[in-house]
């Protein structure tokens, strides 16, 4: 027999998710929320209760329900063609991410199919929350609604494929309260074919590649994973990346080789990677020296609350094409570049909250042994989990992206058309 | 007169499940009880809390205790099946 434990703001994920993996009749006692801020004075009389409502369920009947099974095939709905009916409808059933959808009649989708050798019905995988069946008419339904070109679904079945697999943890990134979103970086021929921007404001908006690949993701995540926010979706924040991000690497400037060639591809290979981050931060570097670039780079990572450094995560850097040209004449390859980082980004672990401290105690101790408020923590657990992107247009920016901590990226080939 | 167009839905039906049945105790006088722990704070020193309790006062035979590296990561499949083998209940944690 199971029970779970739960705070009473998760009982919505809690339930919904008892019911997505066939136990809709487990029982779920719930505690104060937040349990966390409770005084341990206070912990034995919320014990005595939660003791005997366990026992309570001992003495209930035991009803099993008959099983049931839903046919999977995606239905279809007649809807007002008027785009701004359509739009509230959208809205009304948590469908959409807040914004306009395109309406994925029939010949929309069916021109997205035509662009896949894949059969619409192939299931790419069961996305968390709610373990709902990718196929792949679904993530082409939810491509159309973005506003993709029929010629993205290779590189979405891709991501979807991606985000799937386990070590990337998309339970955690979709659940979570923290502000995790997933940034798509996509290389080889297919992202000049697409059109995907790899240069000037290539994390932002006016590239409708880079704009609608995102898009899709999300709405993927939200329409076939079940992560609605507020529901499933347990950020206190979020933050401006879960509407969409995805971009290219401008491989064409970068003096190394690129992230999917660093992953074992070859360089003809197209590819999309999955990182799950949680923000964005600007450093304006004017330095021409290589040594102060990293110098700088390694400070604005280290910070106490980080999800990465109390995990061991995979941290980004966006490196711009002048100052990855100017490491690139200093001598400096990649992974000597995430060595740099890695040594110059060890943070005293006084820096962090005394909470927070604890739980990187706990976390970390079987990697680094007994830490405390003396301790260097590194960022990641090695170098080489810090992830380097060439990317961006003219100016002495770089950006750093925190990953959420425990999630690490994944490389997939996109299916050649 | 309003125009009507169809248009594929894009979520994934709720869901294709068999609901399983729920195995029920009758009681929990000398019963093997496993806890996971999702690391979260303060859920350690409730387990601990109703460790006493259910051994005290409701007669469970014992409690083993397993706790999760993170919050945000899965139990491992090692956690799972030493409990599963070992205990009548298993109870786990869940949120802030």
């Amino acid at each position: 027999m199971a029970v779970t434990v739960c705070s009473t703001a998760f009982e919505v994920l809690g339930r919904r998710q008892a019911a997505s993996l066939g136990c809709a009749e487990l029982p779920i006692v719930l505690v104060p929320h937040p349990f966390g801020s409770i005084s341990r004075s206070a912990l034995p009389k919320i014990a005595k209760e939660v003791a005997a409502q366990i026992a309570n369920l001992m003495a209930e009947k035991n009803t099993s329900r008959a099983s049931t099974v839903l046919v999977d095939h995606c239905e279809m709905l007649n809807v007002s063609s008027d785009v701004e009916i359509f739009h509230r409808l959208c809205i009304e059933q948590k469908l959409s991410d807040g914004l306009p959808v395109i309406p994925p009649t029939p010949e929309r989708v069916q021109k997205m199919l035509a662009q896949s050798a894949r059969k619409p019905e192939e299931v790419i995988a069961r996305l968390a929350p709610a373990f709902g069946d990718a196929t792949v008419a679904r993530i082409a339904t939810n491509a159309v609604m973005a506003g993709c070109t029929p010629q993205c679904l290779n590189v979405l079945i891709a991501a979807v494929e991606a985000i799937a697999c386990p070590e990337f943890n998309l339970q955690g990134i979709q659940a979570t309260t923290n502000p995790a979103a997933v940034w798509l970086v996509v290389n080889g021929p297919i992202a000049s074919a697409l059109g995907v921007n790899g240069g000037a404001n290539c994390l932002g908006q006016g590239v409708s590649a880079n704009v609608t690949i995102g898009r899709a993701l999300r709405l993927i995540m939200q329409n076939i994973g079940g992560a609605f926010p507020g529901d499933m979706d347990r950020a206190t924040h979020g933050q401006p990346g879960k509407i969409s991000l995805c971009c290219a690497e401008n491989e064409s400037v970068s003096p190394w080789i690129s992230l999917h060639v660093e992953r074992g591809l070859s360089t003809e290979t197209s590819s999309v990677t999955a990182v799950g981050f949680s923000g964005t931060l600007n450093m304006n570097i004017h330095s021409k020296n290589a040594h102060e670039i990293l110098r700088s780079i390694a400070d604005a990572m280290a910070h106490g609350p980080s999800n990465d450094y109390w995990c061991g995560g995979e941290p980004w850097i966006v490196i711009s094409p002048e100052h990855a040209q100017i490491l690139s004449e200093a001598g400096l390859s990649k992974n000597e570049v995430k060595q740099h980082l890695w040594e110059g980004s060890k943070m005293s672990a006084s820096r962090m909250a005394d909470k927070d401290l604890e739980r990187t105690r706990r976390t970390r101790r079987e990697e680094l042994g007994e830490i405390t408020a003396h301790t260097k923590l590194s960022i990641s657990r090695s170098a080489s989990d810090i992830g380097i992107l060439v990317a961006g247009g003219e100016g002495t920016h770089s950006v750093y992206i925190p990953g959420f901590g425990n999630s690490r990226s994944v490389t997939r080939a996109v299916d050649a058309i | 007169m309003i125009e009507v167009s169809t248009v594929l839905v894009p979520t994934a039906p709720k869901q294709i499940f068999v609901e399983k049945k729920q195995l029920t105790l009758e009681s929990l006088r000398g019963r093997v009880i496993g806890f996971i722990d999702n690391a979260k704070p303060n859920f350690k020193d409730l387990v601990d809390d109703l460790e006493q309790i259910l051994i005290a006062k409701y007669g469970a035979r014992k409690v083993i205790k397993l706790r999760k590296r993170a919050a945000s990561i899965p139990a491992p499949t090692a956690y799972i099946d030493q409990l599963a083998g070992a205990c009548d209940l298993v109870i786990t944690g869940s949120g802030d």
